[in-house]
């Protein structure tokens, strides 16, 4: 009886000094506080530098989405560029994200992972590319259209016409 | 001799079954499973021997209904076996080159710890093909259809340590899955207008232009034509076997049999038809663009292939599906070579692949070089070697037809570019001298390596011929023609060797040359995996995301919702007040108008 309530009391003082035990400054994702979350668009110079301070950027990189209703609030503008363009050599925090702990992530990061939009910069200029791609594109099509309104078969006559049968009067001749 | 034909054919389908059987009963005694896996496969392709002899002689062809397996209302299906003319010649040839790549990959895959599985792998691929060939319904038809396109999957993804080749994989699997929704789009539009997924019923009815449609569309997928191709070369990720029985011989080929197969269903719509044609001149110029300056030898002949499933699908086009089916056999037999010889430089050069660090292995690789310059001249159309039976009569159709003239160039355009390129395999591999270090021995001492590669090489001379020989054509052929137009597939080949060698000799004079916009637009495929691997992606997921999480806020709550009502309000009561300027004196002055016309009524 006395051993199991030492016992019973054990493991509640282990509970509770893991609570206290904390590795110094050491953060969980877990357990965010309101000023650590998002806000809204920040209209005063101190905001902006609160702002910046919390998103763990300098104050002359950060810029705000504009207020124009689409609820991005104060969280920032990065630029849209994605994973694929980091340096795959560099000994990043997250090496399959290529990211650092703590580093701003874009707001449309799920979408510039490398599995799937690539940003990268291609040889050729994305206008010329689409340029090039949808003139030949464009171009068969035409050629084609104009293929069946021209089309290539055996003469059929003994004298052959282009605009009419001539069947009749090419028998007679 | 009917139930001969039946009974050698299914036990040769049986005997496949064998290895896997074995396998699952005991899967630790891997050590002679893939001698074993070869040997079933050789006396498979045995088996079917007779029942082709048996066809060839006495016609005998059979259709097959084994159980009725469900009903669902009133649609029965079973399983079914159709052994025709097309399923009857196309096994063997399936055995054949099956036989031959994995005696090949007994030599190829020596080092690899997982060989039993890859060979497990190949072994389940050939009997889904097998089951999607000789299918008598739409539904078995489907599921030889998946299986090959997963077994695809499994199989280029074999080095899943390499993130292209799952990436490869996946793309595969994502190509094919879009094919998959015309075919199913076909089925559904059977199931409903004919209740049957029977060919025979098929056959007896009619299939309108969506229908067909559909089928092609599943053809675009799985053939890898034109809007749906970027998975074939991407394939080449996989090991040279894979590639060469799967993207070469017989995968690729399920989308132009689906069509041949239908080819009763086709040949009364122009729709069709015309689709078929211009799909498959697009497809067989636009690959082999492509191929002229590609640098991998693997992509060459990936893209090479895809330049000969375009010709396939003209032929199609041309109402010609016997042709069609001819050059699928002829086909077979040189790529699936023409990739062994790939597969025994890129090993005896220690897994290079780029051809501008080859050369000189015409002496230092003889069997290989022999195989690879008679399955180039095959390729190209060689009088009397396999190809040129099935594509002479391919381009002597075309030209002695009623066609869109602009197909007509432009396939013939793209038989001048096979030349190019074929001729850019052997003068980078064979030729001149050795551009890579000396440091493995390089060496054909291995029977596993060198009877595969003799065996298809005399398959890709002698197949065609003894297949033309012996099988009578089935519709009349262009008996009369100018010599210009019977000699056209020769002239334009050559035309294709001559000028690329005299522009070499020319540019190899003129000093270094800027950036010129038809290499890019070739070498980097068109550019379309660039523009549609991006776009779709970009404008799905941000239209996902803005759906999701601004447009319901932005629409409801401002635009349409409390906020919007209240702007609505604001804005057209504003308009309103601003029209009311408080002139009581000049509006009292309307009674000057309505005081005389009450008079007026009055009196």
């Amino acid at each position: 009886m006395a051993a199991s309530m030492a016992v019973s009391r054990g493991i509640r003082w282990l509970g509770t000094a893991a609570w206290r035990v904390t590795p110094v400054g050491a953060r969980a994702a877990s357990g965010l506080s309101k000023d650590m979350l998002p806000g809204p668009y920040p209209r005063t110079p101190e905001e902006r530098a609160a702002a910046a301070k919390k998103y763990n950027m300098r104050v002359e990189d950060y810029e705000p989405y504009p207020d124009d209703g689409f609820g991005y609030g104060d969280y920032p503008k990065l630029p849209d560029h994605s994973q694929h363009e980091r340096d795959p050599w560099y000994d990043w925090d997250h090496s399959e994200l290529r990211l650092n702990w703590g580093e701003p992530m874009h707001f449309d990061f799920d979408m510039y992972t490398r599995n799937r939009v690539d940003t990268s910069p291609t040889p050729v200029s994305w206008n010329t590319m689409c340029k090039h791609f949808f003139g030949f594109f464009g171009f068969m099509m035409f050629m084609f259209w104009l293929g069946e309104v021209f089309p290539s078969y055996r003469p059929v006559c003994k004298q052959h016409f282009v605009y009419n049968l001539g069947f009749f009067s090419a028998l007679g001749s | 001799m009917n139930f001969m034909l039946n009974s050698m054919i299914l036990l040769s389908i049986v005997i496949l079954t064998l290895p896997l059987m074995i396998n699952l009963a005991f899967p630790h005694k891997t050590n002679h499973f893939p001698a074993y896996c070869k040997n079933a496969v050789k006396l498979a392709f045995l088996t079917s021997l007779p029942p082709l002899i048996l066809f060839v002689y006495a016609d005998t062809s059979h259709h097959t209904t084994w159980s009725h397996h469900t009903s669902i209302n009133t649609l029965n299906l079973s399983m079914s076996f159709k052994l025709d003319h097309f399923s009857i010649i196309f096994i063997p040839i399936a055995f054949y080159v099956t036989w031959s790549i994995l005696e090949f990959s007994l030599w190829y895959m020596h080092t690899d710890p997982k060989i039993h599985q890859f060979f497990k792998y190949l072994i389940t691929f050939l009997l889904t093909m097998i089951i999607l060939v000789s299918a008598n319904n739409l539904f078995q038809l489907f599921i030889g259809w998946e299986g090959v396109g997963i077994m695809s999957f499994m199989l280029i993804g074999w080095w899943y340590g390499r993130s292209d080749a799952n990436t490869a994989a996946l793309q595969a699997v994502l190509y094919n899955r879009i094919g998959d929704i015309g075919f199913m789009l076909t089925m559904a539009w059977l199931m409903i207008n004919n209740n049957s997924w029977d060919l025979q019923h098929i056959f007896m009815t009619n299939m309108n232009t969506l229908a067909l449609l559909g089928l092609i569309i599943a053809a675009t997928g799985k053939s890898a034509q034109f809007g749906l191709h970027p998975w074939l070369p991407s394939a080449m990720e996989g090991p040279t076997p894979v590639s060469a029985l799967l993207h070469s011989s017989t995968m690729v080929v399920a989308g132009i049999f689906l069509l041949i197969r239908f080819h009763p269903m086709m040949e009364n719509n122009n729709t069709a038809l015309t689709t078929a044609l211009c799909l498959g001149a697009t497809t067989t110029l636009f690959t082999a663009m492509c191929a002229i300056t590609q640098n991998d030898i693997k992509k060459i002949v990936a893209f090479s292939t895809s330049s000969q499933l375009g010709l396939m699908m003209v032929t199609i086009g041309l109402n010609q599906p016997h042709l069609a089916f001819l050059h699928i056999c002829t086909h077979a037999f040189f790529k699936a070579m023409l990739f062994l010889c790939s597969g025994s430089i890129i090993h005896s050069l220690n897994n290079e692949q780029d051809i501008r660090k080859m050369g000189g292995l015409l002496h230092i690789l003889p069997i290989t070089s022999s195989a690879l310059m008679t399955g180039s001249l095959a390729l190209m159309g060689t009088p009397f070697l396999a190809g040129f039976y099935s594509k002479d009569s391919i381009i002597e159709a075309m030209n002695t037809s009623y066609i869109n003239s602009w197909a007509m160039v432009m396939t013939l355009i793209a038989t001048s570019l096979t030349a190019i390129y074929s001729l850019r395999i052997i003068y980078f591999a064979l030729l001149n001298q050795p551009r890579f270090p000396p440091m493995s021995p390089i060496n054909e001492n291995n029977p596993n390596l060198t009877n595969p590669i003799t065996r298809l090489a005399l398959g890709s001379i002698f197949a065609a011929f003894i297949l033309t020989m012996n099988i009578p054509p089935t519709s009349m052929v262009p008996m009369t023609m100018p010599p210009a137009l019977k000699l056209t597939a020769l002239i334009v080949t050559i035309i294709g060797l001559i000028i690329p060698m005299e522009l070499n000799l020319l540019i190899n004079k003129l000093p270094t040359t800027p950036m010129i916009h038809t290499d890019n637009f070739s070498n980097m495929l068109g550019y379309f995996t660039h523009l549609f691997h991006r776009m779709y992606p970009l404008a799905n997921l941000q239209m996902g995301q803005h759906i999701a999480t601004m447009l319901i806020d932005l629409n409801w709550y401002e635009k349409t919702g409390p906020k919007g009502q209240a702007n609505l309000h604001n804005t057209t009561s504003s308009y309103i007040t601003s029209t009311q300027k408080g002139l009581i004196k000049t509006y009292f002055l309307s009674f000057i108008i309505t005081i005389p016309a009450i008079f007026a009524m009055i009196t």
